[in-house]
């Protein structure tokens, strides 16, 4: 759909550098557009589904007008978390790291230690 | 998983806010989403980080250790994990507006149309005077990374920018503000009512009213009250217009800038403003607090709602939320709290007993325990004693800077 007026995209600003490498940067904001692409088809399946478990009748129509009840926001919410918990784990695996003091060191010797005992 | 909320906050609709098909309202839904697994679950291994990784590697490089926000920023912007977290969460923020903007692009004519019919019904004014210009530390920089700030104008009547900040907003704040997006105007509205029961006032003043989220409930509160709303972006005032007369309410909004406005002297008994001091300047912030000394009849008050100074908070809390200076556009973010407020009342002409920083406790943090307790005067008693007891409420009160005019003048 073609608007009549186009709006402002992109804030005023120098956007900072978050990486070493500024292709990081761009790497990482493309990923999180995909990663949101993946959850809005998600979604939208399950609103297919919801409403084909309802009645049996798949309008496109009813898919952007379908009102989410409670429950069904708790369900998707849940999703997008577990989701997300998938998605950042390299996080997670960084911070279990640290707490459990687990280091490239503690790895050779692990590998010395095995060969030896 | 065990432990974290699951955040199914729903923003309430009304007639301009704009509409979204299904997969706008995921994308949406997606970066509240996303900010809320940031906060709740990335956010949480900085101070790990820092600790175990980030604090050693600035010890070993510069000899000393890490001894301000300033200090723990250098060491953490050198950490993989930091650099993650910091360019996840300016994703995060760019996806609102992102996800926002387009709907409001194929619905703008509509909107204007609907924004025009309402305000034509309004009995309340809204002035805009097109010479107006407004402030440079309002447009040098879009303000959290919102496209086109506060002011920028696209077509006739637009109010696009309103438009985005009325939806960015909520999902900003991941709904924590109210379906309405007005906890702060509630929350000093409740605080008003419990301080000074007695106080009603005629005439209210919402200084940086942006879309008049936190004004109606002024209105709603002081229903016989004549309450105007002030902002420097001319989509906003014409929205916020809208906006309070598709809720069921009359009021005037004006295009203006606060250090300046074009009110008589004496002519308000209160005058409140929401999140506005921190996205002024060095120079206006004083004169702000001058002009609402100008005002203010004599007993009035000025009530700003804000966040808290970095006084209140230790070296890595500050540096958590001073990262919103440098990589969210927020310029005076972090200079706003090193401002010593109360001693610019007081230069301002309040006497410096009549000034105090006080917490608000969030409106709907109370209606969430007034639920449970079945009794709101009992859920607002446990509340008063849980605020009164901490040094700020991060996520329980807002923090709310307090002047009275005195009532006789020296």
């Amino acid at each position: 759909m073609s608007a009549e007026v186009k709006v402002r995209r992109d804030a005023r600003g120098k956007r900072p550098q978050f990486y070493d490498d500024p292709a990081n940067d761009t790497l990482m904001s493309m990923v999180m557009v995909l990663a949101s692409e993946l959850c809005v088809t998600r979604d939208r399946l399950d609103t297919i589904e919801r409403i084909a478990d309802e009645k049996n009748l798949i309008l496109s129509r009813e898919i952007d007008t379908f009102e989410l009840d409670q429950e069904a926001l708790a369900e998707r919410e849940q999703r997008r978390q577990d989701f997300m918990d998938r998605l950042f784990y390299l996080l997670r695996k960084d911070i279990s790291e640290l707490k459990e003091q687990d280091t490239g060191e503690r790895y050779t010797q692990t590998l010395d230690d095995i060969a030896k005992n | 998983m065990a432990g974290v909320m699951l955040n199914t906050f729903q923003q309430i609709d009304h007639p301009v806010l704009p509409k979204v098909n299904h997969d706008e309202r995921s994308r949406q839904e997606f970066s509240k989403s996303l900010k809320n697994c940031i906060q709740q679950k990335i956010l949480p291994g900085l101070q790990t980080v820092y600790q175990t990784r980030a604090a050693k590697a600035f010890e070993k490089t510069e000899g000393r250790a890490p001894e301000n926000r300033r200090d723990i920023r250098k060491a953490m912007e050198r950490d993989l994990y930091f650099q993650h977290y910091n360019c996840i969460n300016r994703v995060a923020q760019e996806l609102i507006w992102e996800s926002v903007t387009t709907s409001i692009e194929r619905q703008l004519p509509e909107l204007i149309d609907t924004a025009r019919a309402l305000s034509a019904k309004s009995t309340a004014t809204l002035e805009i005077d097109p010479g107006f210009k407004p402030p440079r530390y309002a447009t040098a920089l879009d303000i959290h990374c919102m496209p086109g700030g506060y002011a920028d104008e696209f077509t006739e009547d637009d109010v696009a920018v309103a438009a985005l900040y009325d939806r960015g907003v909520y999902l900003y704040a991941m709904g924590f503000i109210g379906p309405y997006n007005d906890d702060m105007g509630r929350s000093v509205c409740n605080y008003l009512q419990r301080n000074v029961p007695d106080f009603k006032p005629t005439r209210i003043l919402d200084m940086g009213c942006s879309v008049g989220h936190s004004t109606v409930p002024y209105k709603e509160r002081f229903p016989d009250a004549q309450v105007y709303g002030l902002d420097i972006g001319a989509p906003l005032v014409r929205y916020a217009h809208a906006r309070a007369k598709g809720l069921g309410h009359d009021v005037n909004f004006v295009l203006g800038n606060a250090e300046q406005t074009q009110f008589e002297d004496e002519s308000f008994d209160l005058i409140v403003s929401h999140i506005l001091l921190h996205e002024t300047s060095g120079k206006a912030m004083p004169r702000i607090f001058k002009e609402c000394f100008r005002l203010l009849k004599p007993g009035g008050y000025m009530i700003h709602a804000d966040l808290p100074p970095f006084t209140k908070m230790d070296n890595f809390s500050q540096f958590i939320l001073d990262l919103e200076t440098y990589y969210n556009n927020e310029p005076f973010w972090g200079a706003m709290r090193e401002a010593d407020q109360i001693a610019l009342a007081e230069k301002a002409g309040f006497r410096r007993a009549d000034v105090v920083f006080d917490t608000a406790p969030m409106a709907i943090m109370e209606l969430a325990a007034a639920a449970q307790a079945g009794n709101a005067a009992a859920a607002m008693d446990t509340n008063s004693k849980e605020f009164k007891s901490g040094e700020f409420a991060p996520g329980g009160g807002w923090e709310v800077l307090i002047g009275r005019k005195a009532a006789v003048q020296a």
